[in-house]
């Protein structure tokens, strides 16, 4: 299952979330274990660097893109490969909608776009989609074009 | 975007504007009106959307008033041809989730949706239909959803198959119905509609193990086109190969060569999934693992982190189990270790921590030194693990290793590192007797400049253990008596006990003990003071320098032998009266956690662990419980209450499970009940239990349950003698008896006329286990010695052929009834001897000690020696009887 998808900005400021699966008092600790992972690994990182953690049967995986920090958690089948998966599409989707790497300000002016390219990729933590072709058609209800 | 742009930060250049600055939730909400327009402005809609979606991704709430307003507002949204405003309107609605009343409002606009001529507009009212939808409702579309699943768009396939996984929690009768679909949806030429085919019929079958193992059958033989779905498969070839569990002495493990052939996939996510089934295949074989590990050593060397990491978790695995097939891959490793993503180099250092020989441990250990330096407290406390495995693997290299510790106790660090660090130094003293005197050595170093409490105080308690039987007790004084100039209080406290432990043991370091002791009676802290003049009364300071008595010992190296949470609960309960505090009155019962509550039940407990103790609010309820009762008035004091043992299976009409209440002379079985059919109301509940294979026991008293309406669980007791102090063991069996009423749905009301009724219920032993308590020590080795050798009972006995140690161990614990000690209860993996030690109380409240030694050849066929201390002969002579009797 996927647990959390997070999205912050440099800072640690939430832009998006979406928790599965974790009771709510429990959010605010992985929110904030969530950005001091970052805040320890990501500073010096390139853009798109993938880091991964495990703890037990959950993984995390995360990276920088931009100014924006991306954190995929889940557990058992959504191991950290699966996760890179997701990620993969994620960050694709977001250069896409902003164009190029996106600044917290870029981001945010996309932020309904990227809204509804998440909600193609997964909802209530299982993956729906992860071709990012597909997900860009499908935002605007045009068919895929492989159909 | 409408909202102005207003600079928020001087540094911040201006990319940095955002916005959704100054957002408020009621302007938002005020702005929402516009989907009300009568000329809707799809554009200025759409924005709406964008801020309410930022609203609830910051974690805003609606109350019930607003989110119902602006879910019947984005109804209206319906109107609007605009096809970026219904994507948007779509996820709204499944954003806001809106309540049964209200999903009747949307209903017909997506079901108008779903039979739309557009693809898309039928996919994503599929997706949010099914999410906001109830039974009802989902009986209505059924028919709908089925065309979907086989529709020829994969899109809409999808769709379908995606809400009928969700919609699988919630009503798997309904989705259980569509597996025809599902099936021939597994055929699919689209990828993504197979895997989530697959998917979705492997949760719909997941209970029929002959269907999965078909499944998995044609599949694998078949072409399955997505990695996704592959991926699928192999997982669940894995659990058909694990269920199967067929013989593997031929080497023909079923779908071994699939899963082999699925190692030169063309999709790393494929290769890496085949690799790891592999390597968790039951009783896996060399030959097998050889190209699994093959694969995952190419990928340590792979670009992408993700798959060094995958890699080296899944070695990390192996090692523990197969150290010697991971050996190859040790090179690779050692380059991780300087990895940039430091999860990766942790697990490649406590691999090779694993898998290294004896001789490479000093070049291992010069790499880590330069590592430690750069990675966080967490992965600092895995290395110190695996170094303290390492040393227990390896004694004679605990120079090195030990040094390493005491080094790294030096530098920065929170309080679990050092813990983990000091705690690591404890075992390797217990357990490898030339690293003793060294060790403390460290441990008083450590102290000298220590800023946690806690670590001082355990310290300086083991210190006072462990000090006096070294070659010379008295090179430790200078620190232990530096605690009492330099620290707070509560340490302050703790070096007291500890020297006052030195003066005990070591006579010749007593007159110089009695002079440190004296200077604490001016300490500005009251317990400092009290506890240096009752060591001085005790150790009979105030006079002439005598023989420490076995008394005096006994009070300050013997243990608590009652659960400190019980005896701070009874003392709590204590009125100061007259009556001074009695100890004998506190349980000593330890119970076990609520299942939540329950962690890692393998993990071994820390080196400076204290014995196990449990919350004391079941003890206080069942007492509080018992002693409402009038008929057990005079039963006198609950001697133990077991575990609840359930009498009904899962998910029955009524729910019953049992508590065993031992009293001296009298057993009472409390039967909890549970009534789970909400039309009916029980009266007059009581289980009339037959006790004939229980020659021991006769029936003394039984208190009926009044009534019991659904879902309010209700108590019945029944009550029987027994021969005081005899451990009488025997079967009862149990039928439920009682007087139905039926409820009427709609107003709550039970009917005038109730008919009787019965429920059998599952057959209740009472075992030889029940009459233990389980009672920890926090020294085993200390307690055992104080006891009378001359009346050790020990005795040999063959259990038979077993699994494995474990299997053993875990039979007798429970056959006992006692509570392990020291973690001796964890047997390490592949290991042919174990030896367990347990402790306890038995019924009359003597205390009992055991040691167990297991032993286990070729043939499994294990072996156990048992040898038992108590305070009375014949309770030794019984814990015998017990297990020759189990």
């Amino acid at each position: 299952m996927l647990m959390a998808v997070l999205i912050s900005n440099s800072v640690g400021n939430i832009l998006v979330e979406r928790f599965n699966g974790v009771p709510s008092e429990e959010r605010l600790h992985w929110r904030s274990f969530l950005v001091k992972l970052g805040a320890d690994n990501l500073q010096r990182a390139s853009n798109e660097e993938l880091f991964v953690a495990s703890h037990k049967s959950v993984h995390i995986v995360y990276t920088v893109l931009g100014d924006v920090c991306i954190y995929i958690v889940g557990k058992d089948a959504y191991d950290e490969l699966a996760l890179a998966e997701v990620m993969f599409v994620i960050t694709s989707l977001i250069k896409d909608a902003c164009k190029k790497s996106p600044t917290e300000r870029l981001f945010l002016d996309k932020y309904g776009k990227i809204c509804l390219c998440l909600d193609e990729i997964f909802w209530k933590g299982i993956v729906e989609n992860t071709n990012k072709e597909r997900i860009k058609r499908l935002t605007r209800l045009k068919p895929p074009g492989e159909f | 975007m409408a909202q102005p742009l207003v600079k928020k930060d001087d540094d911040r250049d201006d990319e940095e504007y955002s916005p959704f600055l100054g957002i408020e939730k009621g302007a938002v909400l005020q702005e929402a009106r516009v989907f009300n327009d009568p000329q809707l402005d799809a554009r200025r809609c759409s924005q709406v959307i964008t801020k309410l979606l930022y609203l609830l991704n910051q974690g805003e709430t609606f109350t019930k008033i607003e989110a119902t307003e602006v879910f019947f507002s984005v109804t209206k949204l319906f109107q609007s041809r605009d096809i970026g405003l219904r994507r948007m309107v779509y996820l709204m609605i499944k954003e806001l989730s809106p309540s049964a009343d209200e999903v009747i409002i949307v209903t017909s606009s997506l079901m108008k949706d779903m039979n739309s001529k557009t693809d898309m507009y039928r996919a994503n009212a599929i997706r949010v239909l099914c999410r906001i939808t109830d039974g009802t409702l989902l009986t209505q579309i059924e028919r709908y959803l089925k065309q979907a699943i086989v529709d020829k768009n994969p899109v809409v396939a999808s769709a379908a198959l995606v809400s009928g996984i969700h919609l699988l929690q919630t009503n798997p009768e309904i989705v259980k119905r569509w597996s025809n679909e599902v099936q021939e949806a597994v055929q699919s030429r689209a990828a993504l509609v197979q895997f989530h085919a697959l998917a979705l019929l492997h949760q719909i079958r997941q209970n029929d193990r002959l269907a999965v193992s078909k499944l998995v059958t044609s599949l694998t033989r078949g072409s399955v086109r997505s990695p996704l779905a592959q991926c699928l498969l192999i997982r669940y070839t894995s659990q058909v190969i694990r269920e199967s569990a067929s013989n593997t002495q031929t080497g023909d493990r079923p779908f071994y060569d699939f899963l082999e052939g699925c190692l030169r996939h063309k999709a790393e996510m494929v290769i890496f999934e085949a690799a790891r089934a592999i390597t968790e295949l039951n009783g896996v074989t060399t030959r097998e693992l050889t190209p699994a590990i093959t694969v995952l050593q190419l990928f340590l060397s792979s670009s992408k982190p993700v798959l060094r990491f995958a890699a080296v978790r899944t070695l990390n695995k192996v090692a523990m189990t197969h150290p010697m097939a991971v050996t190859n891959c040790n090179i690779d490793m050692e380059s991780l270790i300087s990895d940039q993503n430091r999860s990766i180099a942790t697990l490649a250092i406590t691999t090779l921590l694993k898998t290294g020989n004896e001789s490479s441990v000093d070049r291992l250990m010069k790499q880590i030194t330069n590592f430690m330096s750069d990675i966080a407290d967490e992965f600092k406390i895995v290395v110190v693990e695996a170094i303290r495995s390492l040393c227990l693997k390896f004694p004679l290299k605990y120079r090195s290793l030990m040094n390493f510790l005491s080094n790294i106790l030096r530098e920065e660090g929170g309080f679990e590192y050092k813990k983990a660090i000091v705690d690591s130094i404890v075992i390797l003293i217990r357990d490898i007797p030339d690293a003793k005197e060294g060790g403390l050595l460290h441990l008083c170093e450590f102290i000298e400049d220590c800023e946690f409490t806690y670590l001082s105080t355990q310290i300086l308690h083991f210190l006072g253990i462990e000090g006096p039987k070294t070659s010379d007790p008295s090179k430790y004084i200078r620190y232990i008596y530096n605690r009492v100039h330099l620290e707070n209080a509560t340490v302050r406290a703790s070096a007291v006990s500890t020297l006052a432990k030195f003066g005990a043991m070591v006579d010749s370091l007593k007159p110089r003990i009695f002079v440190l002791l004296r200077r604490c009676l001016y300490d500005s802290d009251d317990e400092v003071r009290d506890r240096a003049t009752l060591y001085l009364n005790t150790l009979g300071g105030e006079g002439e320098v005598v023989e420490t008595d076995k008394d005096a010992k006994e009070f300050l190296f013997g243990s608590l032998d009652v659960p400190l949470v019980n005896l701070e609960t009874s003392l709590k309960a204590y009125v100061p009266s007259e009556e001074p505090f009695d100890i004998h009155s506190v349980p000593k019962e330890v119970k076990t956690q609520p299942l939540v509550e329950k962690k890692a039940p393998g993990k071994k407990p820390a080196g400076l662990g204290a014995p196990p103790s449990g919350p004391a609010t079941t003890v206080d309820a069942y007492e509080r419980l018992l002693s409402s009762v009038p008929e057990f008035s005079n039963f006198g004091k609950v001697f133990k209450s077991s575990a609840p043992v359930e009498l009904t299976e899962a998910e029955t009409e009524y729910a019953v499970n049992v508590v065993k209440h031992i009293f001296d002379r009298h057993v009472v079985f409390q039967y909890n009940c549970t009534n789970t059919i909400p039309e009916q109301l029980l009266e007059n509940v009581i289980v009339i239990v037959d006790a004939s294979d229980a020659e021991e026991f006769s029936e003394v008293a039984s208190k009926p349950l009044r009534s019991l309406p659904y879902d309010s669980p209700g108590q019945t007791f029944v009550a029987f003698e027994k021969p005081e102090g005899v451990p009488a063991v025997g079967k009862f069996s149990n039928m439920l008896r009682f007087i139905v009423r039926e409820v009427d749905p709609s107003t709550g009301e039970p009917e005038d006329d109730g008919v009787e009724d019965e429920y059998q219920l599952e057959d209740l032993e009472v075992v030889s286990a029940d009459y233990v308590l389980k009672v920890g020590v926090s020294n085993f080795r200390n307690a055992w010695e104080s006891m009378d050798p001359d009346d050790e009972k020990v005795d040999e006995y063959g259990l038979g052929p077993r699994e494995n140690l474990t299997e053993a161990v875990n039979a007798v614990i429970s056959l006992l009834g006692m509570q392990p000690c020291e973690g001796t209860e964890v047997v390490p993996s592949n290991s042919r001897s174990h030896t367990c030690l347990l402790s306890g109380v038995y019924i009359g409240n003597v205390k009992v000690l055991v040691r167990l030694q297991f032993g286990i050849d070729s043939q499994k066929e294990v072996a156990m020696k048992l040898a038992v201390r108590s305070d009375d002969v014949a309770v030794s002579e019984a814990i015998h009887d017990i297990v020759a009797s189990g």
